[in-house]
């Protein structure tokens, strides 16, 4: 969940350009040329997929895939989602041009956590390793952007705690959906096509 | 929902006209001081520059209707849950929930400037090519791989979006319906990891075939700026005004928003 | 073939809300068990027509019915058992992690229960000739494979009309061969778009001719096909079978031969003749464009084709191309759709 312009003080949009600048620098050093193509080609397919509706009850919500960026790009999931939130503002006002810094902080963020959780895996060796730790990585990836989200709300003012409330629950159905489509991705990539899974 | 923010960069205005250059700066400069506004005579003065922006810009209402649907759609909770949860005295109560009126002004600002920023945003951006835009950014000091990988990234999302329309195509024809169940995510699941190992597959043809034709790491351009006087006359304005805004609302001549922001 | 009007085209327009028109006052109608190929050139709507087919878009005037349901918003799902479209990419058919799971896909969706769903997935397999696929994944296959693999997912699907939409593009021959086959042998009722017109000569007894967004001519393919002219002003070609049956008649008449050269040449038009042309006496127009040949043909007629119902069908021979003996087609010819 992307946030909209014109809620967060300017503090808190500020400093989040600042981290999310820091944390690009960070995960872009080193990257080689072939790099490029590929985040940019991945970012798509993101972008893309950001589109799907997913029906919940009688509403429907767009899929996230934050934890599956950050299983699939491993550090450079971070740039790729800057991209893609850059992009989304830029396209459909989607989030918005002040809030590109907190909003890839929050989603960026909780990408290179799930890789974190990804990681994880190496220490089993159980049955359906991918689908578990990709579910577990779905899951963390959208929990903690809706942390930082909340927090920022949270630190922009009293008067935003509710909301804050209110959008960290939001985030548990979304947890839950974006848990098992995530899963089942990292399922599937490590049956056909392995290679594209990061950290083996 | 059409992909393409530059389908009518080619319309013809002031806008269209003002090198993308200054046009991003001056802009971005005037986003900034919108976002920085607390009082809510000044968001609307905001707002209503913003409308007279795109009026200028002669782009259609109904290219930017998407991205103010988002707002609405977005912000209507806050106005429900800000001013029955704002800190500090209650005007009435309604149902057993304090209503406080500042709650209610702080949502109506909220939504204002949000409108206005997303009227610019658009404004900017919709009256120039895409690549065009990208240039000047880079020209602007943002570093070259960015620019790079977001030319990249918004050519090929026209690419999936057909492969995603067409396979989805052939998945309702095969009956497939979208429920709120595990089969259906499921089914979204495999879907996105097709798309995945198609797209990994492209990448690695892309680059060979980039390789070929001599890329080395930089994108070259065939466009160039050239900034005549009305450009800067059109960035004084700009920067002129958002000057304007952020006095008036610095001024104390209005009410702050309190508790909202420090 | 039966009087059961399986699709009804009527009058149908398709424009888009940019104003741009595609569709504009198509009809025709196709009963149970035909098999048209339905040709045009490149941008003419062939692809708009057939997503008219099974509701992926909805006419903007005049009302497409099949088998007697109209399609519409709230028939989606019922016109879609009905009708299975073969996509020209493979790969935007195949997403499962397995080729089972792919060919399963249509049946889960229509929710039968496990033991049929197994049993009408093993069957589509059987018939593409794709049996002990089932575990592989579809991105491992061969572009033969994948497109066997994507028509086996729609007929998994069992819907009673078939469309298909460009379905020997990139084929290599062999498979080619092994489609036609199958499709000469099926009950259904099939829509052929395509480009290939030998495919469409050899198993479709009627052709309709999309161009400009209406259809401009209707008839038996033997008719159609014929028609250099026709085809010509519509951006297409003869066969490639008619072709050398054109040059071997204008050599057979122009040059100086022997009789016995002059025999053999007759006879593989006369072959040719039966394998693709009228049965009987029908006239059939073959432009020949540099000499006024008009005369030869009636004297052609009369000599060598002295057509009689004894003459097997011998599609494998004619025309050269079908070096595999019969029995190692991939299609199983005998196994029908229940």
């Amino acid at each position: 969940m992307h946030i909209s312009e014109g809620i967060l003080s300017t503090p808190v949009w500020v400093a989040g350009y600042a981290g999310a600048a820091a944390l690009a620098a960070v995960t872009m050093r080193n990257m080689d040329m072939e790099e490029i193509p590929k985040i940019s080609v991945i970012t798509a397919v993101f972008f893309v997929a950001s589109l799907i509706k997913v029906p919940l009850g009688p509403a429907s919500i767009h899929l996230i895939l934050n934890g599956l960026a950050g299983i699939v790009l491993g550090w450079r999931a971070f740039p790729a989602i800057m991209l893609g939130i850059i992009l989304q503002a830029i396209i459909f006002g989607h989030g918005g041009i002040t809030v590109i810094g907190i909003n890839s902080l929050m989603l960026g963020g909780g990408a290179l956590v799930a890789y974190m959780v990804w990681q994880l895996r190496h220490r089993f060796d159980i049955q359906r390793r991918e689908l578990i730790f990709g579910a577990l990585a779905g899951a963390v990836g959208t929990i903690s952007s809706g942390i930082v989200l909340a927090l920022a709300l949270v630190t922009t003012g009293e008067a935003f705690n509710a909301i804050a409330a209110t959008v960290l629950a939001a985030h548990i159905p979304i947890m839950f959906i974006e848990a098992v489509v995530v899963g089942v991705s990292a399922q599937f990539l490590s049956r056909v096509k392995p290679e594209i899974l990061a950290g083996n | 929902m059409a992909l393409d923010i530059d389908r009518h960069a080619h319309v013809s205005s002031p806008i269209n006209r003002w090198d993308a250059r200054f046009k991003l700066a001056s802009m971005g400069l005037f986003i900034v001081a919108i976002a920085l506004l607390k009082t809510l005579p000044m968001a609307l003065l905001a707002l209503a520059l913003a409308i007279t922006l795109l009026r200028v810009s002669k782009l259609p209402l109904k290219f930017i209707s998407h991205g103010l649907a988002f707002v609405l759609v977005f912000l209507l909770p806050f106005f429900i849950v800000m001013p029955l949860s704002y800190p500090g005295e209650p005007a009435f109560t309604v149902m057993g929930l304090g209503f406080a009126w500042e709650g209610l002004r702080l949502a109506t600002l909220i939504f204002l400037k949000a409108l206005a920023i997303v009227m610019v945003s658009f404004a900017i951006f919709g009256s120039s090519r895409f690549d065009v835009s990208m240039l000047a950014l880079q020209h602007l000091r943002c570093p070259r791989v960015v620019v790079q990988m977001l030319l990249f990234t918004y050519r090929y999302t026209f690419t999936f979006l057909d492969e995603m329309k067409r396979m989805h195509t052939s998945m309702l024809a095969r009956g497939f319906a979208p429920r709120t169940d595990l089969r259906t995510l499921q089914v979204f699941g495999h879907f996105v990891g097709t798309l995945l190992v198609r797209s990994f597959e492209r990448t690695e043809r892309v680059y060979k075939a980039m390789l070929s034709k001599g890329y080395q790491g930089t994108l070259h351009s065939m466009v160039s700026f050239a900034s005549g006087p009305a450009d800067y006359a059109k960035a004084l304005l700009a920067v002129t005004l958002a000057g304007a805004l952020v006095a008036g609302d610095f001024s104390g001549l209005f009410n702050h928003a309190e508790r909202g922001w420090f | 073939m039966n009087e059961r009007i399986m699709i009804d085209v009527d009058n149908i327009s398709f424009t888009y809300p940019d104003g741009h028109a595609v569709l504009k006052g198509l009809s025709c109608q196709i009963r149970q068990g035909e098999k048209v190929a339905l040709i045009g050139p490149n941008g003419a709507g062939k692809s708009t027509f057939m997503s008219h087919l099974n509701g992926v878009q909805l006419a903007t005037s005049g009302r497409v019915v099949i088998d007697g349901i109209e399609v519409g918003k709230t028939t989606l799902r019922e016109v879609r058992r009905k009708v299975g479209i073969v996509f020209q990419d493979p790969d935007d058919q195949l997403f499962c992690p397995t080729v089972f799971d792919d060919v399963a896909f249509g049946p889960l969706n229509l929710g039968l229960d496990k033991a049929e769903i197994e049993a009408r997935v093993k069957e589509a397999l059987h018939v593409v000739g794709l049996e002990g696929f089932e575990e592989r994944s579809s991105f491992h296959l061969s572009f033969g494979e994948r497109k066997r693999l994507a028509l086996a997912t729609v007929l998994s699907y069992q819907p009673e009309i078939l469309v298909f939409d460009e379905p020997s593009t990139n084929m290599d021959p062999m498979n080619r061969r092994k489609l036609i086959n199958w499709l000469k042998q099926s009950d259904k009722t099939i829509l052929l778009c395509t480009h290939d017109l030998d495919i469409a000569l050899e198993v479709c007894d009627r052709c309709m001719m999309l161009t400009d967004g209406r259809i401009i001519a209707d008839g038996p393919s033997k008719k159609i096909l014929y028609d250099r002219q026709l085809l010509e002003e519509n951006k297409l070609e003869l066969p490639l079978a008619l072709m050398t049956h054109e040059l071997l008649h204008g050599i057979l008449y122009t040059e100086d031969m022997d009789d016995e050269h002059r025999q053999i040449i007759s006879k593989f038009l006369h072959a040719h003749r039966h394998a693709h042309g009228p049965d009987g006496h029908e006239h059939v127009h073959l432009h020949v464009h540099s000499h006024d040949h008009s005369h030869l043909h009636e004297e052609v007629d009369e000599e060598h084709f002295h057509s009689h119902p004894h003459h097997q069908h011998d599609h494998g021979h004619s025309h050269g191309h079908d070096t595999l003996p019969h029995t190692h087609d991939g299609y199983d010819h005998k196994k029908e759709q229940p």
